[in-house]
């Protein structure tokens, strides 16, 4: 079957005046995927990101989203920003926030309209949160708070999710259902999650890559429990000398428990 | 003296009308000043305004231009405004710099301008009272000024609400969602300044980070919701305008200063009140 290709990103390089922080990364990214992008902090995760989001332009190669450019490819693209970075003492609910991403769909007019409305609770819904939407976003646990960010991002309907380190500063239990949400939203949108935690996303994702300056993808093949237990805990040096990363194939997959 | 006596002065009627339009101006931009936590951006779109008085009573006196001091005000915190939201200088410079220059050079600019007016020639408002207000020396003139400063920012802001809040929230995601963030954040240092214009006649030029900042973090205590906090700001610098004003008229003190230490005195009862809230309804829980 030969699948879409969502993000294309060819021959890109990209840094800040004198430092090279990426270079000549290639991928492809397929609908349907989901993809995990792991590698050290400084390791340049941010600056690919922030190139695909359009916020930052390479110096070198391109980047297309469904054949578009970032800037106007982005209406695709639902972003799950770093959970540590928002103000958690802005004076805003559950509600505004999911109601939020619609800005990208309804434009500078001053109201949001019911067709608005009506994807807020869609999207609190699909993350199970419809019944704190009138909580303030400070009376949420670390997990909840990231599940309102999902529905922001899901709330225009992208066709793929982007999400940045979404399990920082998340307890492992909670984790593990963030990750289960994720696997059920997988089965409609395109997921790309970058993380510099090795261990939670063996299980879960259908490709992997790494990044530390390269990017490291293989092409989809079977490979062994060991030798997926070898690959991720080796260690972050390692990776930076470029040993082989290996894609896992989401039909032979070995569920934890 | 009674209320009702000295409601029936114009001068009285003009103050506290001026002080219900400043409430309304720094209830809503105040909101956006405190969420966003740039109150000191604020304070140097202020204090350079006192540089635009100076300028303007330079201009009166030399006779090139007759321009009110309120006009020269706004001139320089609409170039301060500008300065600080260019993206060219966000870029280049450290807020906290751009703000620290602007802020002394403003400050140093009106003194050297009101240096050199003769005050034989032309009247002077007293320095003190430019920098800490007198709203008994409002004329109609002010108030015109200032109501049609307050219709503009509540166009804008009612125009721009949703993007304002967006911003003020997620800067990155209101860049992904289309927003024009630069033109955006320009806009919002220029309703400062015209903010700051309306509140300088109140509690003049050093005092207007107080009517900024005190009553929405007063509304701030008990909503968590950035239109309410509008709202109760607006009543909150209502109420205290009003009580400030009558207190300095009843005790002959400085009105501008009496109304701010009303509102740090209402900031502390909202403290206590909210930390006893706190108290009593936890062990029920």
């Amino acid at each position: 079957m030969k699948k879409n290709v969502a993000i294309k990103i060819k021959n890109v390089s990209a840094g800040y005046e004198n430092e090279i922080v990426i270079e000549n990364i290639n991928c492809n990214i397929y609908d349907g995927d989901f993809f995990g992008i792991i590698g050290p902090n400084g390791g340049g995760k941010s600056t690919l990101l922030k190139i695909i989001l359009g916020l930052l332009n390479p110096t070198e190669g391109s980047v297309r989203i469904y054949g578009q450019l970032p800037k106007t490819g982005r209406k695709n693209i639902g972003y799950v920003p770093q959970h540590s970075e928002h103000d958690k003492q802005y004076p805003i609910s559950v509600w505004d926030v999911v109601l939020m991403g619609r800005r990208s769909i309804r434009g500078i007019h001053p109201l949001y309209s019911t067709d608005d409305k009506k994807a807020t609770i869609e999207a609190l819904k699909k993350v199970n949160m419809e019944k704190y939407k009138k909580r303030h976003i400070s009376e949420l646990s670390g997990g909840q708070r990231q599940r309102v960010f999902i529905a922001r991002a899901l709330v225009s309907n992208p066709k793929i999710l982007l999400l940045d380190e979404p399990t920082a500063s998340i307890d492992k239990d909670t984790q593990i259902n963030f990750y289960n949400l994720l696997k059920e939203l997988n089965k409609n949108v395109t997921i790309v999650l970058v993380t510099h935690d090795i261990g939670v996303i063996s299980s879960y994702v259908t490709r992997v890559a790494c990044l530390n300056h390269y990017l490291f993808t293989h092409d989809e093949k079977m490979i062994t429990k060991e030798m997926l237990e070898a690959t991720y805990s080796c260690p972050v040096d390692l990776i930076a000398h470029g040993i082989p990363h290996r894609v896992l194939d989401e039909h032979k997959q070995k569920k934890k428990s | 003296m009674d209320i009702f006596e000295l409601l029936q002065f114009s001068f009285v009627q003009r103050m506290l009308i001026a002080g219900f339009l400043a409430s309304i101006a720094c209830g809503i931009i105040g909101t956006y000043v405190v969420v966003k936590r740039i109150v000191f951006i604020s304070g140097g779109i202020a204090h350079s305004t006192f540089g635009g008085i100076g300028f303007a009573y330079y201009l009166q006196y030399t006779g090139v231009i007759c321009i009110e001091p309120l006009i020269g005000a706004m001139i320089f915190a609409l170039i301060s405004a500008i300065i600080i939201g260019l993206p060219f200088i966000r870029k280049r410079l450290r807020e906290d710099s751009t703000i620290g220059i602007l802020w002394v050079v403003g400050m140093a600019l009106g003194v050297l301008f009101l240096n050199m007016v003769d005050r034989s020639v032309i009247i002077v408002q007293d320095p003190v009272s430019i920098l800490f207000g007198n709203v008994l020396l409002i004329n109609m003139q002010d108030l015109y000024l200032m109501l049609g400063l307050v219709i503009l920012i509540l166009f804008i802001t009612t125009l721009l609400y949703k993007d304002l809040q967006i911003l003020t929230f997620d800067e990155e995601f209101a860049r992904i969602s289309g927003i024009k963030v630069d033109l955006l954040y320009l806009m919002l240092m220029i309703l400062i300044a015209l903010t700051t214009v309306v509140l300088i006649k109140v509690v003049g030029v050093i005092l207007v980070i107080a009517m900024l900042t005190i009553p929405a973090a007063i509304s701030n205590l008990f909503t968590h919701n950035l239109k309410n906090m509008m709202i109760f700001a607006i009543i909150t610098g209502c109420i205290v305008t009003f009580c400030g004003s009558i207190i300095s008229l009843n005790y002959n003190l400085p009105p501008g200063a009496t109304i701010v230490v009303s509102l740090a005195f209402l900031f502390i009862v909202a403290i206590l009140l909210k930390n006893l809230k706190q108290v009593i309804v936890k062990p029920v829980k």
